[in-house]
């Protein structure tokens, strides 16, 4: 977890030294990375074999779960932004 | 953009099982650990480097300053709140329901967390909801970004400092880099705790 910390913030200081120079568009060169960073995601996924034999047990479940869990932190987000101004 | 994260994300999925369950060509780790966090550590040092040359950026966060902390909050009291619903709706232990949505996607630490505490059919639960959660919002950011800059960081919920980050600050635009992440960030330190914490009632 330390690591991404690093990575981002030596990511802003060098933006940050660079900043009056002309601005590329990096988030379009990023597109490879995001794929191999999606497929070692589904990588791990697959090779895990307690999850894949949880899945078809615990599915139906889970998918309740979680889309009252997503539910419910979509509208505290909404509700706190509101409150605090966030817009 | 999104068919193609699909795509490879079956793609790698196949080709995760296959090596595993059928002929070893690399060791996971290789794919599961150095590929997925070199790609990770570089894409959050690029982000890093196009948001602090974005002045919009930089002001949008000047302006929201330590405000930004009530959103975490308000994504964990979320997810705990929809387990304790979610349980009573499936008429199971709502404690072990409200403990598992606790760990608001980080799916590698609520599965074995969660068994140790809870027992193992807890674990798989644990395992498969925030799995799922993880995925979910991979899938929907395409959408669920319309509906506001916070929404796919709600959805994602501590996996927004990492795996669903790069995808979210390419569809909401770089002035969420800041949100996403540091929302990540706080709900990946909440959510051992509120784990240990909500199956202690139980």
């Amino acid at each position: 977890m330390l690591n991404l910390v690093v990575a981002l913030i030596a990511g802003i200081v060098l933006g940050y030294v660079l900043r009056k120079k002309k601005r590329v568009n990096l988030t379009r060169a990023t597109f490879g990375i995001i794929l191999l960073l999606i497929f070692s995601l589904g990588f791990s996924l697959g090779s895990n074999n307690e999850l894949l034999d949880s899945l078809p047990k615990v599915g139906l479940n889970a998918t309740v779960i979680l889309l009252f869990a997503v539910g419910f932190s979509v509208l505290f987000v909404k509700a706190a932004g509101k409150m605090v101004k966030l817009d | 953009m999104i068919k193609y994260v699909v795509a490879v994300l079956l793609v790698g999925s196949i080709a995760g099982y296959l090596n595993n369950n059928w002929a070893r060509v690399i060791e996971n780790t290789w794919i599961s650990d150095y590929a997925f966090n070199g790609a990770l550590m570089l894409l959050l040092f690029v982000m890093g480097v196009s948001f602090s040359m974005d002045r919009e950026a930089i002001a949008e966060m000047r302006r929201i300053g330590l405000r930004i902390l009530v959103v975490p909050l308000a994504i964990g009291l979320g997810s705990v709140l929809g387990g304790l619903v979610g349980g009573l709706i499936l008429g199971i232990n709502a404690v072990g329901t409200m403990a598992v949505s606790a760990g608001f996607g980080w799916y590698t630490l609520a599965g074995p967390l969660v068994g140790q505490l809870l027992g193992a059919e807890w674990g798989a639960l644990g395992f498969v909801v925030n799995f799922l959660r993880e995925l979910l919002t991979i899938m929907t950011v395409s959408i669920t970004f319309k509906a506001g800059k916070y929404v796919p960081v709600a959805f994602g919920g501590a996996t927004t400092m990492d795996t669903t980050l790069p995808v979210i600050v390419r569809y909401s635009g770089t002035e969420a880099l800041i949100t996403a992440f540091s929302s990540g960030f706080a709900l990946s330190i909440m959510a051992p705790f509120a784990i240990m914490a909500l199956a202690s009632l139980g």
